[in-house]
């Protein structure tokens, strides 16, 4: 388990916690595969990913709605990634699994990242990441 | 009730101006005391939020289904002036027209024979759950035909009867829907997934009319006791899901660039007289239209089975109505008297439009607009109309469901989705779904009881009670 699941009446709030900015997100990719998929495993295929934003926050939030993206029209279960993570653009590349309904269908479906209530931030030597995913 | 909220009538609160720095006008929501204690501080401050925005008319509202949500709380309507006031699709939000329709069937619960074997037809015949692809192959063109004529265009293809169309809101078509702001990312998410249901709260439900409160509007909307009908929950899937992510990056920009300010990002908006607001509008017209295509092809595939076990001719397969829970709309509504052009936001209500309003089929002109509100598996839907009271209380809107209650962290930890099967196939109900992780997901007891919410809203009279339907079967995601 790379999150722990706090309280959230209708939708799925997570926490990450990670010791650098670039393993945080890498976490947040692992959680929101998790909680999508159940069980991931490690893959074979990889692919690049790069992406600009306005600000960290938003870095955060583009970075988990395109791996939605990706990991839905590319069908690939998303199960590692190694980033570069800036104040305002990442780079990398992640690894995955083709999605089988057989093994990934015990989930749940996430239909967007929510802005409302996502932060980031530095204690005791950890980031620290909170979001709301929408199901 | 939360410190610092007014009691203004039985049923009914309000949240002053000044609960939340920057308010325009008051919040104002509707519980009876048992739901008042089920009522998270989170959900009161997103109301608040909502009336911070320019433009808001009247009152930032709340139906009794009200919850913790993102951006609006869900349960939120707002109506916003068409020169001076916003659009945001957090008053939407992803699920894009997400909504319900009911299908009747002319068959007897007596007569409803092989109900699993029924249940695992439509669950092997509907696609269901995560990753789920349409059997349709639709290509570039035929997607634009989907996104520009919703229903209208999934029945001009023989999924359906004219009838259907127009037993939807705005004919099952918003005409104001555009292609170009829907994204290259959005059309490629949406073209494998039109029929399919999806995961998470949406199903398809056998239901059984089990108690008439209102015989003249019952007979008017074609069902009787013991009737079997059909209700479908879905909605815009990956499609709409992407138009809502897409906006809401390029929103968030024009509220910087409109210098607005907001207490909550995903509130992001534009004016409505913008080129953003209108690129967002445009778009998450075209979703609603998806949504609506989707629910037209599932009840398509819904029929035909029904046609293939029990030989039921197609066409006697009548649908009610379809609504939509998450949606922004242009109405004609009197504020103060005068006649207003606003854009009213529904994240998680139903419209309720009352007799003789605009966009009703001529059939249900003289007793209002058929409004569904789905239980959950093991409790009561309900069918009820809209009011005219409706139209000056809450611009034509009232709950959407039965709201949750428990997180679905804690319904993991304390509930077993093989124990509900269990219990549910006791009382007669068949659930079929991918996974006992969902099942436990969407256990009754996470739901706030459909009863007490549909009891308010008739209470209130922002609509009445017409039928309860009672589940025989669900297939879920």
């Amino acid at each position: 388990m790379t999150y722990v699941e706090l309280e959230h009446t209708a939708d799925v709030k997570i926490r990450v916690i990670a010791p650098t900015l670039a393993n945080l997100f890498e976490e947040a990719a692992r959680a929101l595969m998790e909680v999508m998929y159940h069980t991931i495993h490690p893959g074979s295929i990889t692919c690049p990913i790069s992406i600009t934003s306005d600000d960290q926050i938003s870095l955060m939030h583009d970075f988990l709605s395109e791996i939605l993206y990706i990991s839905e029209v590319e069908e690939i279960v998303i199960s590692s990634a190694d980033l570069i993570v800036g104040e305002k653009h990442l780079k990398g590349v992640f690894r995955g699994e083709k999605f089988d309904p057989k093994k990934h269908r015990g989930g749940m479906e996430v239909k967007g990242i929510s802005y409302s209530g996502l932060l980031i931030r530095w204690e005791d030597d950890h980031f620290i990441l909170e979001v709301i995913f929408d199901v | 009730m939360h410190e610092g909220i007014k009691r203004v009538g039985a049923f009914e609160w309000e949240v002053p101006i000044g609960f939340v720095p920057g308010m325009r006008v008051p919040g104002r929501f509707f519980l009876s005391e048992i739901l008042g204690e089920m009522l998270e501080k989170g959900a009161v401050q997103q109301l608040a939020n909502v009336a911070t925005m320019p433009g808001i008319v009247k009152n930032s509202l709340a139906m009794p289904d009200i919850h913790w949500g993102y951006g609006f709380p869900i349960g939120g309507v707002a109506a916003f002036d068409m020169e001076s006031g916003v659009i945001s699709p957090g008053g939407v939000g992803f699920d894009i027209n997400c909504g319900v329709r009911l299908l009747t069937i002319p068959l007897r619960e007596g007569d409803l024979a092989k109900k699993r074997e029924l249940i695992e037809r439509l669950f092997s015949v509907v696609p269901t759950g995560v990753g789920s692809k349409s059997r349709m192959r639709l290509n570039a063109r035929e997607l634009e035909g989907l996104l520009l004529k919703g229903s209208k265009w999934a029945v001009d293809q023989g999924y359906g009867m004219e009838e259907d169309a127009s037993r939807c809101e705005d004919g099952g078509f918003m005409k104001d829907a555009e292609i170009s702001p829907v994204s290259a990312k959005a059309r490629q998410r949406g073209m494998p997934q039109s029929g399919t249901l999806g995961a998470g709260n949406h199903f398809l439900e056998i239901q059984v009319v089990r108690e008439i409160y209102d015989q003249e509007a019952a007979k008017i909307f074609g069902i009787s006791p013991g009737q079997i009908c059909v209700m479908i929950h879905c909605g815009s899937r990956g499609l709409g899901h992407q138009v809502c992510t897409d906006h809401l990056k390029e929103l968030e920009a024009a509220t910087r660039k409109y210098n607005i300010s907001l207490p909550d990002r995903q509130l992001a908006c534009a004016p409505l007289t913008s080129p953003e607001g209108k690129a967002y509008f445009g778009a998450m017209a075209a979703s609603a239209n998806y949504a609506w295509a989707n629910r037209q092809v599932i009840m398509h595939l819904t029929r035909k089975v029904f046609e293939e076990m029990y030989g039921i001719p197609y066409e006697e397969m009548r649908m009610v109505y379809d609504v939509a829970h998450n949606v922004a709309k242009f109405e004609e509504h009197m504020v103060d008297g005068r006649r207003m052009r606003v854009c009213v936001h529904r994240k998680g209500a139903t419209r309720a439009f009352g007799p003789d309003s605009t966009d009703l089929p001529s059939c249900y002109a003289s007793i209002g607009q058929p409004v569904i509100i789905p239980g959950s598996m093991g409790t009561p839907s309900y069918l009820l109309h809209g009011t005219a009271l409706a139209m000056d209380k809450t611009f034509g809107s009232t709950c959407h469901g039965a709201g949750r209650v428990m997180s679905r962290s804690k319904a993991k930890k304390t509930i077993r989705g093989q124990d509900v099967k269990k219990t549910l196939a006791k009382e007669g109900i068949i659930v079929q779904a991918h996974s006992m992780e969902a099942i436990a997901d969407e256990a009754p007891q996470v739901y706030k009881p459909s009863h007490e919410v549909v009891r308010v809203v008739h209470e209130v009279g922002i609509s009445r009670l017409v039928a309860r339907l009672e589940p025989l079967g669900v297939i879920k995601g």
